[in-house]
């Protein structure tokens, strides 16, 4: 048990893009129940700056949630070469779903693309598996 | 002779498919994109016929199936996405018998602009026209190397078309305009990529036909001006230009007259085309079959005694579910409780639910009777129309003691 343990986590709010991504996809042919496709879902993609703000390492896992719900995902530095900081981007799966709003200012289509979380190291917490989403 | 079949993986349909088979199963899949082989060689959790999680035969959960939606007073029919056309027929039969909510995935989705288009408001285009024709293809909040794996190979980039023989080297320009750098970004290359700040679509539109106009462009976000005319120029010096429209614009849009501007702008200059990039393969389908009954692509609810329809967001999958003004459901073809967000879909446990799929997913974990079906395109035929609107016929490639959804609907509806 290192000192850190007894750090409290920074938080920090960040808007949430989701995205596709084919072997994502291709592992929910396979099965939505699978080892690859929890693997390949549980993910947030994060701006370099944003990880070096909440003090962790990157395929550390993080709590993201909001008032819709809590997911620990692990987080990732996203491949992109231009500054992204506030922004992070999560595959379309049933973890991001779990922290989509369900306001829809009466149109019916939710903010699936756009939506405020806020974000915390997980001291190594496990990522949550597809039953506890549910 | 080589025997080619359909994909049906997404709403390309590609339909220059080689299978091998061995022992009565898909074991190896030639052409089609690593999507479309998964698709094609089935899941590893095939869906078990159920009652109150207990197995049972297909007659005792058709007939369990067919009580639920007797009894409710609003039952709520969706997905669709993934089912033939003769299938999405039975379920508008059914949910007209039943005076059901009826919706699919396009109601969160690429909705608007289908509506748009077969209401003549987009002038749109065959992927076949964009192979032959198009020399600027624009992705505009699309990602097609991740979602529609063949489009740019099959389609909109890299072929060799009738009038596009020096393909993408010299005869095709494509341009992403998006939020981040996709890997279909990244394939358009810097100087044609045009990174754009969240739900700011509406505004560089404006920007854009600005430019078109010969004005100067201004954004609130202080976009290079120079780059936007540039942009412009080569919009306007299209022969056939055409605009893929991913869920990245769609959802930027709160309405969608800024893209009817630009529209209307591009084609005073030049002339431009609009390709939903539309994800299941069949939903296309059901909004069309739809709207060909009610005039209504989607969100509608049936009158039960006097056969009227109503229709608007109110009888939408995601208002039905969170002001739970539905009492039971059935969904075909789909996986809401994995799609639709968690708040909404949680209320689906809640109450009667009839799961009809090839596949285990998570509704069925949640439902109270689920029925496997054959999966369309591999072990049963029907017709399919692709994202721009073009008929394809599905051919079987396996046996399965699965009966189709076009059969499981049909013997629900007898049964009701």
């Amino acid at each position: 048990m290192g000192f850190g343990q007894f750090l409290s986590s920074p938080e920090i709010k960040l808007k949430v893009v989701t995205f596709r991504d084919v072997f994502q996809n291709t592992a929910q042919e396979s099965s939505r129940f699978g080892e690859d496709y929890c693997k390949l879902s549980a993910v947030i993609k994060l701006d370099p700056k944003d990880i070096v703000k909440l003090s962790i390492k990157e395929g550390e896992t993080v709590i993201v949630k909001n008032k819709s719900g809590k997911v620990v995902v692990k987080a990732e530095g996203s491949e992109s070469e231009e500054s992204h900081t506030g922004i992070a981007y999560m595959v379309n799966s049933p973890w991001s779903n779990a922290l989509v709003p369900d306001e829809t200012g009466g149109s019916g289509v939710p903010s699936f693309k756009d939506f405020e979380v806020s974000v915390q190291g997980a001291k190594g917490e496990r990522i949550t598996s597809l039953r506890d989403i549910f | 002779m080589t025997e080619y079949y359909v994909c049906p993986g997404c709403a390309l349909l590609c339909d220059d498919i080689e299978v091998e088979i061995e022992d009565g199963k898909v074991t190896k899949v030639n052409s089609a994109c690593r999507k479309g082989v998964a698709r094609m060689k089935g899941c590893s959790d095939p869906m078990e016929c159920t009652v109150d999680d207990e197995k049972t035969d297909v007659d005792a959960a058709i007939t369990k199936a067919a009580d639920i939606l007797r009894e409710a007073k609003d039952p709520l029919i969706f997905g669709h996405g993934n089912s033939s056309s003769q299938a999405q027929q039975l379920s508008i039969d059914i949910a007209k018998r039943t005076g059901a909510y009826l919706d699919d995935t396009s109601s969160f989705c690429q909705g608007p602009i289908i509506e748009a288009i077969l209401q003549d408001k987009l002038k749109t285009c065959t992927l076949d026209d964009i192979r032959h024709k198009a020399d600027v293809i624009v992705f505009w909040g699309a990602d097609p190397s991740n979602s529609h794996p063949r489009h740019l190979s099959r389609y909109s980039y890299f072929p060799r078309g009738n009038e596009r023989q020096r393909g993408w080297e010299e005869d095709r320009t494509a341009i992403a305009i998006d939020i981040r750098k996709s890997d279909t970004a990244e394939i358009c290359g810097q100087s044609n990529f045009y990174r754009i700040p969240m739900a700011a679509d509406a505004e560089f539109m404006e920007a854009l036909v600005s430019a078109l106009s010969g004005k100067v462009p201004k954004t609130s976000f202080d976009f290079d001006k120079k780059k936007i005319l540039q942009l412009a120029n080569v919009l306007k010096k299209a022969k056939f230009g055409v605009i893929c429209v991913g869920l990245g614009l769609v959802y930027s849009l709160d309405e969608l007259e800024p893209l009817f501007i630009l529209m209307d702008k591009l084609n005073e200059v030049s002339s431009f085309h609009l390709l939903p990039m539309v994800g299941q393969y069949n939903m296309r389908g059901f909004n069309q079959n739809l709207f060909d009954k009610t005039g209504y692509i989607n969100r509608v609810k049936f009158d039960g005694e006097d056969n009227s329809v109503k229709h608007g967001a109110d009888f939408s999958v995601i208002e039905s579910l969170r002001n739970r003004s539905v009492d039971a459901a059935l969904i075909i073809g789909s996986d809401p409780l994995s799609s639709l967000p968690l708040s909404v879909a949680r209320y689906l446990a809640e109450i009667p639910l009839i799961t009809i799929d090839p596949c285990r997913n998570l509704t069925a974990t949640k439902s109270t009777v689920t029925i496997p079906c054959a999966l369309s395109g591999v072990e049963a035929g029907g017709t399919a129309m692709r994202m721009d609107g073009v008929e394809v016929e599905l051919k079987k490639v396996i046996d399965t003691d699965n009966l189709t959804d076009e059969e499981i609907l049909r013997r629900i509806k007898e049964a009701i």
